[in-house]
């Protein structure tokens, strides 16, 4: 899609634009949805589109486009210039230069593109089998999906910024429902990679059979203040929140808890927190960010809980008077690009979960959190969600627990990091790869 | 290319094409959307963003299955490929259901009449209002260390063409603005928000009210500032009028999408007629409010939007239908097809979903509850429709003490499930509201209206730190 690209390059040095960038994409995708042993739903897609970005005398427009046609390349340019022209000038708001050599990661694996449907949909009933399978208390499997994409990204700019790559990633799923006297409880799992042959629908479907069927029977307990094991998944919803407080983006707009910490103690010695977009296993590895810069590690949290930075694009690191960490993400060629995380990887010294359940005299393994969304605010930190789990008495796994409340704050429950699993993995949705974290001072309420 | 004349014969052509190795309904939905929106942040106008998608999708059901397939190519290469993706999926062999001649276009272009098209308003009034904002939220005092004012316009033409034979036109504009204020005071950071949007056009807005909306987002967060952390336990719950609705969507909305009732996936599969909230309870979900946010006059698979009501004095009467659903079901669609544009699989959606207004008045409600949480504001959040468990942030929360409002609370979230709440709702008052927001589900955002009255929870659970 160069040409597309250049087109669209030469359409704005006609209409006297110098400083513009020019992303396209273009990408297709699959879905295949399995209900009772029979294809529900299959979905085949393809889509392209064109997005330019205009800067003049620091004044920055955006305009995008599904039409790659000469006269709909024409009047895109000529929008994204009419809407420079509203958008109020910026001294750090700048074309981005080219920004050295893309990282040395290829998301890519030629396997998926040889998969046949037969292939796709047979993985989707063993995610879907292996969940009823698992255990009599499966009623349904409410989704057992496969989907897989493909996509292709072309960068161009005036200042002389010019690549591209290839991605692609699959995923199975599950969402399962246990029934027993009348209570019905879920949970879902997946698997990810990059071919086929990385997938494990079984595993897939069974995890999400035994985190429904262990929540059966499920009640409030106390309210109490203490100890909370997240499992992976929880945990990731949590740092998945986390970050965004951790981009420059939030800190330089007065909307991060972390602004003015750089160098100071704000998590429990342990934690690790690092944004790594060069992974080669990392769902979110591309070679450089939406302005061509390229993507790097980026240690956040480390040294004995210490904040070592934050996450910077081109614009916030003018401002600050830095380097970009190629953290320019752009969602699609419709969106602009924003401060967000590539991969983030939670670690530090692991300890078997065995050993920690067992340490833990009186808390709640928390499997699953509901309103992460709505109930956290990363800008005032206040951390509040519904869970379900099971608790924990005498360091064993006793009652399953549901409709109660979990809350503290970002900075607390960081600083109350206690120990980290021996269980890390990759969490889709937001590609955080972290084990089970436990955390003290936290308040559960219930009855 | 105006989608509102396209070659019916090509999309006759299109539907036999899917239709040809088997299948028994077959779709297109030709979309052409443009969308603006400005977005201000530390007092500048940062993005201005623009542009236009178009497409079509080809959809096959055949049984209970379900084939789709889009091309952004609007043209009949690109049609034909779609149509050629779906039927190549189709394994039934047998030549599939016959296509009924398409007849005249069906469009209802009074139903949300629009006074100002919003892309014949210069981009320059858009930019005075979010300036307008951006002033209004800081003149509300020292502490207000950052506003975020958006405003945003869609106009999205639909063609619908099916098997059956309908042919249905409809030409959707929708304009929202909203505004977001943080505030702060020594450590304590809170924010407000508050949004104003309609399927309607740019007579929704003026600076005044740009102005209001930044006000009012701006005591929000400034009145939370003085919040202590909300208490922890059960207790009665005041949900107050306009963006309470938001608990009824979810603690009871999403369970009445016919896919979770399909499945057995929601606590109000097998219960029609049953009791399922208090006696004095009656819900609707209506798609056909003038200019409502949530509004359409078709759905997205060409039914027209109406008026139904899912709860009557307590009993479940409706579910929420899209075609699919509704053939298995054998039930009638009742215009809750929806999608977020062509790259989606339409599914059964929420419209405008509230609960209707009783005759008490807020203040009763509140002076009759001794000690209690008024919850004025929610922050959202979700459901697991199978088991009817939600939780919900609180934007902003107060103690109720002696029948009165007291404390401004914070970091409350109230936990329950659906028809325990619907049970426990004592009172309701007439101040009836609606606001609007967007809501996601299988990763497809739709905007929904959602509404009540004050209502009182006789008991609900709130976790809060404090």
């Amino acid at each position: 899609m160069f040409d597309v690209v250049d087109a669209a390059l030469e359409r704005a040095r006609a209409q006297g634009v110098r400083d513009v960038e020019v992303y396209a994409e273009r990408s297709a995708s699959r879905r295949i949805k399995v209900y009772q042993h029979e294809v529900e739903q299959l979905t085949a897609a393809e889509r392209r589109g064109v997005g330019v970005r205009v800067f003049r005398d620091g004044a920055v427009g955006h305009a995008y486009t599904s039409d790659l046609t000469p006269q709909a390349l024409d009047a895109v340019v000529r929008r994204a210039v009419d809407n420079a022209a509203v958008s109020d000038a910026d001294e750090f708001a700048a074309l981005p230069q080219p920004g050295g050599e893309p990282a040395d990661v290829h998301p890519y694996d030629e396997r998926l593109t040889a998969a046949t449907n037969e292939r796709r949909i047979e993985l989707a009933l063993a995610v879907e089998s292996a969940a009823l399978d698992a255990d009599p208390r499966v009623k349904t499997v409410e989704d057992a999906m496969y989907a897989d994409g493909e996509g292709e990204v072309f960068l161009a700019s005036s200042a002389g910024v010019r690549g591209s790559f290839r991605v692609n990633q699959c995923h199975c799923f599950a969402y399962a429902l246990a029934e027993q006297d009348g209570q019905v409880e879920t949970g879902y799992a997946f698997s990810v990679g990059r071919a086929l042959e990385d997938l494990d629908p079984e595993a897939c479907g069974r995890e999400a059979a035994e985190r429904a069927v262990r929540l059966l029977g499920a009640k409030p307990c106390a309210s109490f203040k203490g100890q909370v094991l997240l499992d992976p998944f929880v945990s990731a919803s949590f740092f998945g929140v986390l970050s965004s407080a951790l981009t420059a983006d939030a800190v330089q707009k007065g909307r991060s808890l972390f602004a003015g910490r750089e160098g100071q103690k704000v998590a429990g010695e342990l934690l690790q927190l690092v944004d790594d977009g060069t992974l080669p296993d990392g769902l979110d590895s591309v070679p450089f960010d939406g302005e061509g810069v390229p993507t790097r590690r980026t240690p956040l949290i480390s040294g004995g809980g210490v904040l070592q930075g934050f996450l910077y694009d081109t614009y916030t690191a003018r401002k600050a008077d830095r380097a970009s960490t190629g953290n320019g993400i752009r969602g699609s060629y419709s969106g602009l690009p924003g401060v967000r995380p590539t991969n983030l990887v939670v670690s530090g010294p692991a300890t078997p979960v065995a050993d920690i359940l067992a340490g833990i005299e009186h808390g709640v393994l928390v499997t699953d959190a509901v309103g992460v969304h709505s109930g956290a605010n990363p800008i005032s930190g206040e951390f509040s969600v519904g869970i379900s789990g099971i608790l924990i008495e005498g360091g064993e796994l006793t009652t399953p627990v549901h409709e109660v409340t979990l809350a503290s704050d970002i900075i607390g429950m960081l600083t109350n990091v206690r120990a980290l699993g021996d269980d890390a993995r990759w969490v889709p949705g937001g590609s955080i790869f972290t084990p089970s974290v436990l955390m003290d001072g936290v308040a559960i309420g219930g009855t | 290319m105006d989608i509102a004349a396209f070659d019916a014969g090509l999309l006759e052509a299109t539907l036999a094409r899917a239709l040809r190795r088997g299948g028994d309904f077959a779709e297109v939905y030709v979309e052409d959307r443009d969308s603006t929106g400005l977005r201000l942040e530390d007092g500048r106008i940062e993005q201005t963003s623009g542009g236009r998608e178009a497409g079509a999708a080809v959809r096959l059901l055949s049984g209970e299955r379900t084939y789709y397939a889009y091309s952004d190519a609007l043209d009949e290469a690109g049609l034909s490929a779609a149509a050629d993706a779906v039927a190549a999926a189709e394994r039934s062999g047998a030549g599939g259901a016959d296509v009924v001649h398409l007849g005249a276009v069906r469009s209802l272009p009074g139903a949300h009449p629009v006074a100002v098209p919003p892309d014949e308003v210069a981009i320059a009034r858009k930019a005075d209002l979010v300036r307008a904002a951006d002033e209004a939220a800081r003149a509300a005092g020292a502490e207000i260390v950052q506003a975020i004012a958006g405003y945003g316009e869609t106009r999205q033409k639909v063609l619908i063409a099916n098997s059956l034979g309908d042919l249905v036109f409809d030409d959707r504009t929708r304009t929202r603005f909203s505004v977001q204020v943080v505030a702060r005071r020594d450590d304590v950071i809170q924010t407000g928000h508050e949004t104003v949007g309609g399927s309607a056009g740019f007579e929704l807005l003026d600076e005044t009210i740009a102005r209001q909306t930044a006000a009012v987002a701006a005591q929000k967060a400034v009145t939370m500032l003085g919040s202590k952390p909300a208490p922890v336990g059960a207790m009665p719950v005041v949900l107050a009028n306009g963006f309470g609705g938001t608990l009824f969507h979810e603690a009871c909305g999403h369970g009445l999408e016919a896919d979770a009732i399909a499945k057995g996936a929601s606590i109000y599969a097998g219960k029609m007629g049953q009791v399922v909230a208090a006696p004095h309870v009656s819900a609707y979900d209506d798609g056909s409010i003038r200019n409502g946010w949530g509004s359409q006059a078709f759905d997205d698979e060409g039914v027209p939007t109406q008026k139904t009501m899912v709860i009557e004095d307590g009993r479940l009467t409706g579910y929420l239908y899209d075609r699919l659903r509704a053939r298995q079901m054998k039930a009638a669609p009742s215009g809750n097809g929806r999608r977020q544009s062509f790259r989606h699989v339409p599914i059964p959606r929420m419209t405008t979903t509230y609960i209707a207004p009783g005759d008490a008045t807020p203040d009763d409600i509140i002076a009759a509850t001794p000690r209690g949480f008024y919850a004025k504001s929610l922050a959202g959040g979700q459901v697991e429709p199978a088991s009817g468990a939600f939780v919900f942030g609180v934007a902003e929360g107060y103690l109720i003490e002696d029948g009165r409002l007291t404390t401004p609370l914070r970091g409350a979230t109230l936990v329950g499930s659906g028809i325990d709440i619907l049970m426990k709702i004592d009172m309701i008052a007439g101040d009836f509201e609606v606001k609007s927001g967007i809501c996601g589900k299988d990763g497809q955002g739709v905007p929904v209206g959602t509404g009540q009255s004050t209502l009182r929870i006789a008991e609900m659970t709130v976790g809060g730190t404090g």
